[in-house]
């Protein structure tokens, strides 16, 4: 599995400091980023395809800078939101899908035959025609991972795509990408359930990354320290 | 949901947006600018009505495209019945209804992607005049991805107005629904940055 290099990255934001001189070396499909509200996590997640751009240090991911070569990156990252609402784009469930191939010089047929391919795969199929806001959140957070799979990624970035969900549609979310989907996952979860399934997590508290390692141990330890507080 | 698409095999679904629309300009000046003959205007009618039968739409259809119109019938009604003779008012009510029942029609059986690119290659010719017309049907399409969202946006704020008590206060439910669509545009950008468009 290829690589995301962080290298003494620190955000600033006008209000706060979102990350702190933050420096880490990831190579596993499935990475966990855990934390409170506010510990930098969806921060973390955001300057992986350039939406956050770093006040000082560099990012590298799958050997591209986020922010020179943003528009390599975004061909390469997928990223998914919390809420699947303002993630469609498009009016309907197939022009969402095929909106991620514009630009890539694929002709009508082309988009078509891979924008019904993606939605059999992620079973909206029957949906195609149906104005995309009138699907339930669930099928909304699988249209999101579609319009993102579409454009065939290697790395998924996903920050807290659950939260809006119900159990059953979690379960379905949760399967999909940590199971099912080849490429390489960055999920921010506050599910320490979703966290110990992923190879290894990332704890973030204050902007600073605080503890790595594999998912069980470093669970168990926020878990305490959440207990203390 | 504003997209109002209904997928079909008709003659009018299979026709090219472009044309379809050229088609559906020209029916509605000549409708405007056709005469208060009350035989023209019944021709028409019927003739917009048989265009949804063909589309395999029925005749209920035609009834609820119409039913949807009687506020704005109401209001043209009210605004001219003191000052107008009644055939000019029936004439310009009846002409109003078919050219929005018209308009229906091509939305009805035209997916909004095929109607965007027809608007894309009708405003290519402005490109020299530093137009992008990519982001002009871009900008249409998100309108009609927007209208449904912020009209949840509204029924939210009022449920929530509802479950405190709260009667009806327009300051109370306008700057709540400003705050959450300037939230909305900022995910959105997000969302357009995320998916590779600057």
């Amino acid at each position: 599995m290829t690589e995301i290099e962080l290298s003494a990255v620190t955000v600033e934001f006008p209000a706060r400091t979102a990350l702190r001189d933050v420096s880490v070396r990831l190579h596993e499909r499935r990475i966990a980023v855990i934390g409170s509200n506010g510990s930098g996590k969806s921060t973390f997640a955001r300057t992986l395809n350039g939406l956050v751009t770093p006040t000082t240090g560099e990012v590298r991911v799958h050997g591209i800078d986020p922010v020179r070569q943003s528009r390599q990156l975004r061909r390469r990252v997928g990223f998914v939101f919390s809420n699947p609402d303002t993630q469609i784009i498009m009016p309907t469930v197939a022009e969402d899908a095929a909106f991620s191939l514009r630009g890539r010089g694929l002709s009508r047929a082309e988009v078509r035959e891979r924008v019904a391919a993606a939605l059999d795969r992620i079973g909206l199929s029957e949906y195609a025609d149906s104005p995309a806001h009138t699907l339930s959140g669930g099928q909304k957070q699988l249209l999101a991972l579609c319009a993102v799979l579409i454009g065939e990624p290697s790395l998924v970035v996903a920050d807290e795509p659950t939260a809006y969900l119900d159990a059953a549609n979690s379960r379905r979310i949760a399967r999909f990408l940590l199971d099912e989907m080849p490429q390489q996952l960055v999920l921010a979860t506050h599910d320490l359930g979703l966290a110990a399934r992923c190879d290894i997590a990332l704890r973030f508290e204050d902007g600073q990354l605080v503890d790595q390692g594999d998912p069980a141990p470093v669970i168990a330890r926020y878990e305490h320290d959440q207990d203390q507080e | 949901m504003i997209s109002l698409y209904r997928p079909g095999d008709s003659v009018l679904h299979r026709l090219p947006a472009g044309p379809k629309l050229l088609v559906v300009m020209a029916l509605a000046l000549a409708i405007s600018l056709a005469p208060a003959n009350p035989w023209s205007l019944a021709g028409t009618t019927l003739a917009v009505a048989g265009g949804y039968l063909l589309a395999g739409l029925g005749a209920v259809e035609v009834g609820r495209q119409a039913w949807r119109l009687r506020w704005l019938v109401l209001v043209m009604v009210l605004c001219q019945v003191f000052f107008l003779p009644g055939l000019t008012v029936a004439a310009n009510v009846v002409r109003v209804i078919v050219v929005i029942l018209l308009a229906n029609l091509v939305t009805l059986t035209t997916r909004t992607e095929d109607l965007v690119d027809a608007i894309e290659r009708a405003l290519s010719p402005l490109r020299r005049l530093g137009v992008n017309p990519s982001r002009v049907a871009l900008m249409l399409s998100m309108t009609i991805t927007t209208i449904p969202v912020i009209a949840g946006f509204a029924a939210q704020i009022r449920e929530a107005q509802r479950a405190r008590g709260v009667p009806l206060a327009p300051l109370a439910f306008v700057v709540p629904l400003l705050i959450m669509t300037l939230k909305h545009s900022d995910d959105l950008a997000d969302a357009l940055t995320a998916r590779g468009i600057d």
